[in-house]
């Protein structure tokens, strides 16, 4: 549970719990992408395989289990992350009307130094990419239930095959530009002071105090 | 009994609803391949002769004419597959009948054992459980009611995956041709893969596959599937001989019946270099196992975890929220996640 840790001068950030499915549903997309890419298949046109230790990486059935054994992972951690947060109501990621336009005032304010509009526990341009991400997963695991169950034997209508198809390998796509544009985003200094709560939970206070003022007050409110 | 594995009892049952629900709503009495019922062929070894004096054994005859106008015509010249040099074509090979080509989806091989010849037309098994339609990246192919699996050249990138996972090497790729023409023809995709399609067109008209009705010898014999293995296995019993495909990848349209054991006959293919262990020109394996079937445990898994989730984020949210009354902290449940 978020909280103020004012005698450290912290704030806690994530608690155990969204920092374990975070890291859960990260792990298993790098083992998603990379076995995916397998089935592609690419990696003995692109010589992959002839690199040293990554034979293995040509036989599609080791590299399918690996995706049934990810796949596994981040469907019990993206459905874990809806119930759990949508029973508690957890909502500090769902975007807010003007989240947009607030995005573009961040951006401009990182690239020109100026003042950034205070924001609440995550910046507008967070809430948007969650959805981006939240729902390239879901688009991803709808249509990858769909491949796995054409391939334990049940017969379904070859639209339905095809398009899922399709649009897993879209997903895949997505999914790779949102990892990159979620590390891209450590570029940005700022950004840089988040990057620890990922591991540990906390964040400085007197970052919080600064850059995320509206969830300070709420946080302060909450603690008296 | 016939042992049934989980996922073709769930085809078999689907399939059988199906059908069923066709032919009911036809008030046709037959059940054949118009009415999408799994058919299948009996290859009988005994009277297989390769049409010994004929210059192409009549079946791979019947199987050009009939589907030549679908012979890959690439465009030339050929880009390599980048950062490869080379690609496939066989386009200049169009005459070789001595294995399957893009141009060649039958062929006849030819063997000796234990002093007899033996002839075996080899094409496509159509898999009941085809790990070629199951793993395509693109899902362009097709497990068909009628039990053909079909390749959907206009869907077909030619990655080559289905041949790679295919126990026999049987689809075979012709660069210059297909969709990744129009896509990054030097980056990705390597041309269509060409197989055997039952003569899917010919078998849903409630006809046989052109190189049945070729065959002069009545080697092929085509029909619903369960009947066509109880022919094979009483074939085999007549002649004290053996079944090959019933149980192979966990198996097949085809039945090849043999008087000699199929054993002897891969041993003896590949001693005699009919086979070369290149894709196009298998031997027999036996013991074919289906790798993906195997796979089955963790597709369960992916599908159980979504019920195992709900129920453990449902405690653990309810714990959550306890743990937060009692310590007195009745903010706006507070969380943002």
């Amino acid at each position: 549970m978020e909280k103020l840790l004012e005698s450290e001068g912290k704030v806690l950030r994530h608690d155990r719990t969204v920092r374990i499915i975070h890291w859960l549903i990260a792990l298993s997309c790098f083992v998603l992408v990379f076995s995916g890419f397998g089935q592609m298949p690419v990696y003995k046109r692109y010589m992959i395989t002839d690199l040293p230790g990554l034979t293995w990486t040509a036989d599609y059935f080791i590299t399918l289990k690996m995706h049934y054994v990810a796949a596994v992972i981040l469907v019990f951690a993206s459905f874990w992350h809806v119930v759990y947060h949508g029973i508690r109501r957890d909502n500090g990621l769902v975007p807010r009307k003007g989240d947009f336009g607030e995005s573009v005032r961040i951006m401009k304010a990182i690239i020109t130094g100026g003042q950034e509009p205070p924001s609440d526990k995550y910046l507008a341009e967070q809430r948007l990419a969650y959805v981006f991400m939240a729902g390239t997963i879901a688009v991803l695991i709808l249509t990858g239930i769909i491949k796995t169950v054409k391939s334990m034997g049940f017969v379904l209508p070859e639209g339905l095959v095809f398009w899922s198809t399709q649009l897993h390998n879209l997903g895949a796509a997505l999914i790779v530009f949102g990892i990159v544009a979620h590390l891209g985003a450590f570029i940005v200094p700022a950004n840089l002071k988040l990057l620890g709560s990922m591991f540990h939970g906390k964040v400085d206070l007197e970052y919080v105090k600064h850059r995320h003022s509206i969830w300070y007050e709420k946080l302060k409110r909450r603690s008296r | 009994m016939d042992k049934i594995s989980r996922r073709s009892f769930f085809r078999r049952t689907v399939a059988a609803g199906a059908a069923g629900a066709v032919i009911m709503a036809k008030g046709a009495a037959s059940a054949n391949g118009a009415a999408g019922q799994p058919m299948a062929t009996v290859i009988d070894l005994t009277r297989c002769d390769g049409c010994a004096n004929q210059n192409t054994p009549l079946c791979v005859a019947a199987c050009q004419s009939k589907n030549r106008s679908r012979f890959p015509e690439p465009v030339k010249p050929i880009m390599d597959y980048w950062p490869r040099k080379g690609f496939e074509d066989w386009s200049d090979k169009k005459g070789l009948r001595d294995r399957l080509t893009p141009y060649n989806w039958l062929y006849v091989q030819k063997v000796t054992v234990d002093g007899k010849t033996v002839y075996a037309p080899r094409r496509c098994m159509h898999c009941d459980e085809p790990t070629c339609a199951y793993l395509c990246p693109f899902g362009v192919i097709a497990k068909n009611g009628d039990g053909s699996v079909v390749i959907d050249p206009d869907g077909c990138f030619g990655g080559a995956k289905c041949r790679d996972v295919c126990p026999w090497g049987v689809p075979m790729r012709q660069a210059g041709v297909g969709l990744y023409l129009k896509l990054a023809p030097k980056l990705g995709g390597g041309g269509v893969m060409y197989k055997c399609d039952m003569c899917h067109d010919l078998v849903k008209q409630g006809k046989n596959p052109a190189c049945v009705t070729a065959c002069p010898q009545g080697a092929m014999t085509f029909g619903d599937r369960s009947a066509m293995k109880q022919l094979a296995e009483a074939r085999s019993k007549e002649i004290g001989g053996y079944v090959y495909g019933a149980s192979e990848n966990g198996g097949t349209s085809t039945f090849y019946v043999s008087p000699v054991s199929f054993a002897a006959i891969d041993r003896a293919l590949k001693e005699q270099k009919v086979v070369d262990g290149k894709p196009g020109r298998s031997g027999m394996p036996l013991k074919v196992e289906n790798k993906v079937d195997q796979l089955d445990g963790w597709a369960t898994g992916v599908l159980l975890a979504p019920v195992a989730a709900v129920f453990a984020a449902g405690r653990a949210a309810y714990k959550s929220l306890a743990s937060e009354k009692n310590a007195g902290d009745d903010s706006d449940k507070g969380g943002e996640s």
